[in-house]
């Protein structure tokens, strides 16, 4: 069994995701202003370097041992049948070009299944797809929340955010939240 | 001299007829173009895996008034054989789609739910959804309601039943009938006073429309009058359905029953078109009198009337003389409570929602179709709730004369759906809307807000040590703020999280003070309230101004991790030829980091195990995850509870509307309220994630301290940064110096790696 490589990459993914915790942390807290991205805006959550151990644990022994899981096992978020069908549906409208319809029926997705991730990713699409680069950003900071345990789910999220970023044209925090959603992608 | 007076006279009379013409042909038009906004409750989503018995699914699909049968065969029947339940669908239209009728087959799997669905070519169908229930129009005139139906929709049977019973000669007289008028004039002249009336279809439409049922010749004669200039301007068709649209057919509280398609719902639950002929002779009977015709009042009367509709029918060849005979023998068939929703609360701020973009002439006449987010399950469950409890809570307090009110209000919050608002006890009542209208102190309902300003200050955590001490504040003007604890005591040294599950006051206050009102100001108007807060220090107990919608908008922030979602009734608005108006969608704006969201929300998961919500438990499911606060403003005035579950929010305020103490706190008069609801709710446990940079930990609740299950009374888990220091309790054999929660983090460590390798 690999164990090792494993571990080494769940202890760097663990790092990551602090370090992006934090700097979602920004938006609420004013800590020390993390380092500007070159190019980028320094104010949105996505613009801060990544790859920096947790700040928040410096007074921790750096633990040897690989970081596991905080919660639950890894978990692995797919979508029921129900809202299944809805986003397949919700897929069809948009490529034909309404995306109000396709918008009302993923959120009968969300009401049959408010904890997926994987909704709120389809419905941040949509948004973007409307260009609300900022409820797409939303939605993917909810998704992101609620992926927790699922690198998948919260690669998805993080590429959701950075197309919503560089929508906004915030390309520095977008290549920051490429970067995290890369990092945690399955390999 | 006399050629001139009589001159005169002819030309006033003449004046006032033409008076009269304009005035009636300008009700006519104006009520023939008024169609109502109709709304719409959320239709029920069925899917493989919904959680809904048969008897609830019975009840849902009783609810849109689908009768249960041998064999399906028209639309709005069901059938029940065995796991399969059988459904002829009627045609539906949703705010984004309208489907035809077609036939469903309901696989369940007892009392776990729907197991799946297939359409009438056994297909799997794997999600559908029933029609939206009606929940009312929007109408001018305040308390009258009416289903419009237009002429297609109207059963053909029902102007020939109205013929015959009511105006034989309505195809071909002028408005009025002279030779019915002067019978009855000699009948009542004999009598000395009104006894027999002869109206016709067309003078009673102007009654209606007039609103009076005063009868004197003056009347008759203005009646009269306008009732051959309606003749004269419009069609037979044209009035015959301004009739069945209009006529009055009883009254349900301080509503008013008007026209045939509510009174269709009013007395059997079920649409016009589907009544059969013993049930619409019913409805023709009602119209000569519907309170001495009651037929839950006076069933005996309304029945031999009935009767004698059936037979007038037949004599009057509508119907075969054996089809009037069998019908006769038929019972009343009328639903024992008034069936057919009626919500004007939650109407109420529909109507408000809607006119930030429409104007009043808009919702009422443009036909719209409102789609809104009410679940009549979870609103039945309010209302009876509230009334229930509100009732026994004044058998309890007999001293007071006064009966106690309450308002609730329930959402979905990561929807931010508003998906039942009860505005007082008299749940029919169209009149103080308390859960939009009564703004009351929201008393230790503020105590999270201070919280989660502590806990984003990155100072405090749910284990640090606050001292519940007294607190003397010098207000401006030399007057002191010396406030107290519920109980009058000082209880110390307290970790934050007991100091807000037992909602200690003086601890709060000292958390408050050191943060800084501006600072708590700041994260109530995060979170959605209306008026910035005065920033006095009583504000830390809650001397903020709240309405029970108010206090959901806020709590649903907490209940969605963080993210604040603007509360909707509406969902869609449709014009009346289908088109999408408006659309009201979902949106997110993140208000606070899951991180500090989720170390609270697992301390208002331990106000319901320790603190002051504790007593819902015995209410509630034993396995369901909860969490939640109470609130008592000063003096007893105001007892709210608010809380929530993994889907659910639930809001309940409970006072005196003369804003007199009640006497009990939240925990008393509200939270049995909310219990109630929760429990009936068939929700699901609050289960969010934790964020990968916070650890449980244990400690002894009242001190704090670090400790392991077993090694000291008292211990409940709560979430904290990875690596906060808790120090130690000394019964439980932390090695010396471990204060940090990283130690944790081995431990955890090792355990994961066990799994790993195993």
């Amino acid at each position: 069994m690999d164990i090792i490589p494993r571990m080494h990459s769940r202890s760097l993914l663990t790092a990551l995701i602090a370090t992006a915790v934090l700097a979602g942390c920004t938006l609420f807290r004013s800590p020390p202003a993390p380092p500007a991205a070159p190019g980028g805006g320094g104010m949105e959550a996505g613009t801060s370097q990544p790859a920096q151990p947790a700040p928040q644990a410096p007074a921790a022994p750096a633990p040897e041992a690989p970081t596991p899981p905080a919660t639950a096992p890894p978990r692995q978020f797919h979508l029921g049948s129900a809202t299944s069908a809805l986003v397949t549906q919700a897929h069809q409208q948009a490529a034909s070009g309404d995306t109000a319809q396709a918008a009302a029926t993923l959120e009968r997705a969300l009401r049959i299944e408010p904890d997926n991730p994987l909704v709120w990713i389809e419905l941040g699409r949509v948004r973007l797809a409307e260009n609300n680069p900022a409820q797409a950003n939303a939605m993917g900071r909810k998704a992101l929340a609620l992926a927790t345990g699922d690198p998948a789910a919260q690669s998805s999220a993080w590429h959701l955010i950075a197309d919503a970023l560089r929508a906004r044209g915030d390309n520095g925090g977008a290549a920051d939240a490429d970067r995290r959603a890369a990092s945690l992608a399955p390999h | 001299m006399v050629l001139l007076v009589l001159g005169a006279a002819l030309l006033a009379a003449g004046l006032y007829v033409l008076y009269l013409d304009r005035l009636v042909v300008t009700q006519f038009e104006g009520r023939r173009w008024t169609l109502p906004a109709q709304v719409y409750a959320a239709p029920l989503e069925l899917y493989g895996g919904l959680p809904l018995s048969p008897p609830e699914l019975e009840h849902e699909l009783q609810r849109l008034h689908y009768r249960r049968v041998d064999r399906i065969d028209h639309p709005g029947t069901y059938h029940v054989a065995g796991e399969h339940v059988e459904v002829a669908l009627r045609p539906a239209r949703f705010a984004d789609e309208t489907r035809p009728a077609q036939s469903l087959s309901i696989t369940t799997a007892g009392a776990k739910g729907i197991e799946s669905l297939h359409d009438g070519a056994g297909q799997e169908v794997p999600v559908l959804r029933l029609e939206p229930l009606l929940i009312g129009s929007i109408f001018p005139i305040h308390g009258e309601d009416r289903i419009v139906l237009s002429p297609e929709e109207v059963p053909p049977l029902l102007p020939q039943a109205l013929k015959a019973v009511e105006d034989r000669k309505f195809d071909t007289h002028h408005g009025v009938d002279p030779e019915a008028m002067l019978r009855a004039a000699w009948v009542n002249l004999r009598a000395r006073q009104i006894e027999q009336g002869a109206s016709t279809l067309t003078q009673q439409l102007v009654r209606s429309y007039f609103l009076s049922s005063r009868q004197t010749f003056s009347r008759k004669l203005r009646e009269a009058v306008m009732a051959m200039a309606l003749d004269a301007h419009f069609t037979k068709a044209d009035l015959m359905n301004a009739y069945i649209n209009e006529i009055f057919l009883g009254q349900d509280g301080d509503r008013a029953i008007h026209g045939f398609g509510l009174a269709s719902q009013f007395y059997f639950g079920k649409p016009l078109s589907e009544l059969d002929l013993p049930e619409l002779s019913l409805l023709v009977a009602i119209v000569r009198g519907p309170s001495y015709y009651d037929p839950r009042r006076h069933p005996e009367r309304a029945l031999a009337r009935r009767n004698l509709v059936l037979k007038q029918m037949a004599d009057q060849g509508v119907i075969k003389p054996a089809d009037a005979t069998a019908a006769s023998h038929r019972p009343l068939g009328v639903t024992s409570r008034p069936a057919g929703a009626y919500y004007p609360a939650y109407l109420d701020f529909v109507r408000r929602t809607l006119r930030r973009d429409y104007r009043d002439q808009d919702l009422t006449e443009a036909g719209l179709r409102i789609y809104t987010s009410l679940d009549p399950r979870a609103q039945d469950e309010a209302e009876h709730a509230l009334e229930h409890e509100l009732a026994r809570l004044d058998r309890q307090h007999k001293s007071r004369t006064e009966a106690l009110e309450g308002a609730v209000v329930v959402t979905s919050p990561q929807s931010g759906d508003v998906i039942a608002i009860v505005g007082g006890r008299n749940v029919g009542y169209d009149g103080f809307d308390r859960a939009l209208d009564a703004h009351r102190s929201m008393g230790s309902l503020v105590k999270p807000f201070i919280y989660l300003t502590a806990l984003e200050s990155g100072r405090y955590n749910a284990t640090t040590v606050v001292q519940d001490a007294p607190v003397d504040v010098k207000l401006t003007g030399g007057k002191h703020w010396t406030p107290e604890n519920f109980t009058h005591e000082v209880y110390g040294p307290v970790p934050v999280v007991r100091a807000l599950a037992e909602s200690l006051n003086l601890a709060t206050v000292g958390v408050g003070l050191d943060l800084g009102l501006p600072k708590v100001a700041e994260t109530l108007q995060r979170f959605g309230v209306q008026q910035p807060p005065v920033q006095v220090p009583a504000m830390l107990l809650g001397a903020v101004d709240v309405t029970p919608i108010e206090a959901a908008q806020l709590f649903n922030g907490l209940a969605n991790g963080g993210f604040r979602n603007p509360l909707r009734a509406v969902r869609a608005v449709i014009s009346a030829d289908g088109k999408p108006l408006k659309a009201f969608p979902l949106e997110v704006t993140p208000v606070a980091s899951p991180e500090v969201m989720y170390q609270l929300d697992r301390m208002l998961v331990l106000v319901m195990d320790h603190g002051t919500g504790r007593s819902a438990r015995a209410l509630l499911p034993p396995e369901l995850v909860v969490a939640g606060k109470s609130g008592t403003s000063s003096d007893y005035r105001d007892s709210w509870f608010a809380g929530f579950s993994g889907s659910h929010l639930v809001v309940v305020w409970v006072g005196y509307d003369d804003n007199e103490p009640t006497g009990f706190t939240g925990s008393a008069g509200a939270l049995p309220v909310w219990a109630h609801i929760m429990a009936g709710l068939g929700t699901s446990s609050w289960n969010a994630p934790m964020p990968e940079s916070l650890v449980e930990v244990h400690i002894e609740y009242p001190t704090g301290l670090r400790a392991v299950p077993g090694c000291a009374a008292d211990i409940v888990a709560v979430a904290v940064p990875d690596g906060a220091a808790v120090p130690p309790h000394p019964g439980c054999g932390f090695p010396e110096g471990a204060s940090s929660t990283s130690a944790g983090l081995l431990d955890r460590a090792q355990q994961w790696l066990r799994s790993v390798v195993h």
